[in-house]
């Protein structure tokens, strides 16, 4: 059993239309979600099979930090896809820096991001004051070097250029896109 | 141990951090290990030793010196580095679970063993991403 915290205006996502999306976690995870919807509080029981219900808590917890729900529940397709959280708040010193750099993370447009998903095929999601990321060890280990550049003060030129050759190096110059 | 007798379970300690996974696999009292692997027994470079990939491997060779003891099933024991530090498991943790239980080895329950500190000394200043 285990818990897991969702805020109010997420809880209304993870239980879906009439339930739809509980329930598909419920199924697919082999899992029941107790959600308390006063409070927010989600207990997850594993009922079958305990190898399934090992990614619940992180499909919940990614429904929580602002992933669309088909996003987290592709954890469960893929053996080797992982959700890792980054807390910008920690990483910032008060909150006009974390409003300053959330801005620099999403970036013109939303333009930031986006790059960040194209280039290294991973979900990148900010909300509050996490930035979580969904996709494969790789993916996921290039957007938080890339992130921790933009914190650290790098130009977006800099940290582009990063990305561009994560995605050579990910891709090894197939590209499955352009491609396809 | 006495030798192939049918649907005796053992434990895996799994102890998955950032740098490393190590994986060892005891009888039920923890007292007789039975098989042990870690990162660097599968991978040449030492970034790659807590990779769920490297994980996987050593995994797939604890599968098989398991089966080789008799062993049918596993109850996992996961932990993560603990203490005043990180308290997650690291990446190879999931994958070493999966990875038994595709070998064909029964997983039975899956226990989070990470040391939680009821207050000691004060945790490490942050580290930049």
């Amino acid at each position: 059993m285990q818990h897991v915290k969702v805020p109010q205006d997420r809880i209304g996502v993870l239980i879906g239309d009439g339930g739809e999306t509980m329930r598909e976690i419920e199924r697919r995870a082999e899992v029941r979600l107790d959600i308390d919807s006063e409070t927010g509080a989600v207990a997850i029981d594993s009922v079958g099979d305990p190898v399934a219900g090992l990614v619940a808590p992180d499909i919940v917890r990614a429904i929580g930090r602002g992933f669309p729900p088909e996003a987290a529940l592709s954890l469960l397709e893929n053996d080797v896809r992982m959700f890792d959280l980054i807390d910008l708040g920690e990483q910032t010193r008060n909150k006009n820096d974390l409003h300053r750099q959330k801005g620099r993370l999403i970036g013109e447009n939303g333009r930031t991001r986006e790059l960040m998903e194209e280039l290294t095929g991973a979900n990148v999601v900010i909300y509050g004051s996490t930035l979580g990321i969904i996709g494969q060890p790789e993916e996921v280990e290039a957007v938080r070097r890339a992130v921790g550049m933009l914190l650290d003060g790098a130009p977006h030129g800099a940290v582009y250029s990063f990305l561009e050759r994560k995605h050579n190096e990910l891709t090894r110059g197939f590209d499955p896109h352009l491609s396809g | 141990m006495s030798e192939s007798e049918d649907g005796k379970w053992g434990i895996a300690h799994v102890h998955a951090s950032f740098n490393n996974t190590l994986i060892t696999v005891t009888d039920q009292t923890g007292a007789e290990t039975i098989a042990k692997s870690s990162g660097g027994s599968v991978v040449k470079q030492n970034r790659d030793e807590a990779s769920p990939y490297a994980a996987m491997q050593m995994a797939d060779s604890i599968a098989e010196e398991v089966k080789a003891a008799g062993i049918t099933g596993l109850h996992v024991r996961v932990r993560g580095p603990g203490g005043n530090g990180n308290k997650s498991p690291g990446p190879g943790a999931q994958a070493t679970i999966r990875a038994l239980a595709r070998a064909g080895i029964e997983i039975g329950r899956i226990e989070d063993v990470t040391p939680i500190p009821h207050d000691g000394t004060r945790a490490p200043k942050n580290k930049r991403l």
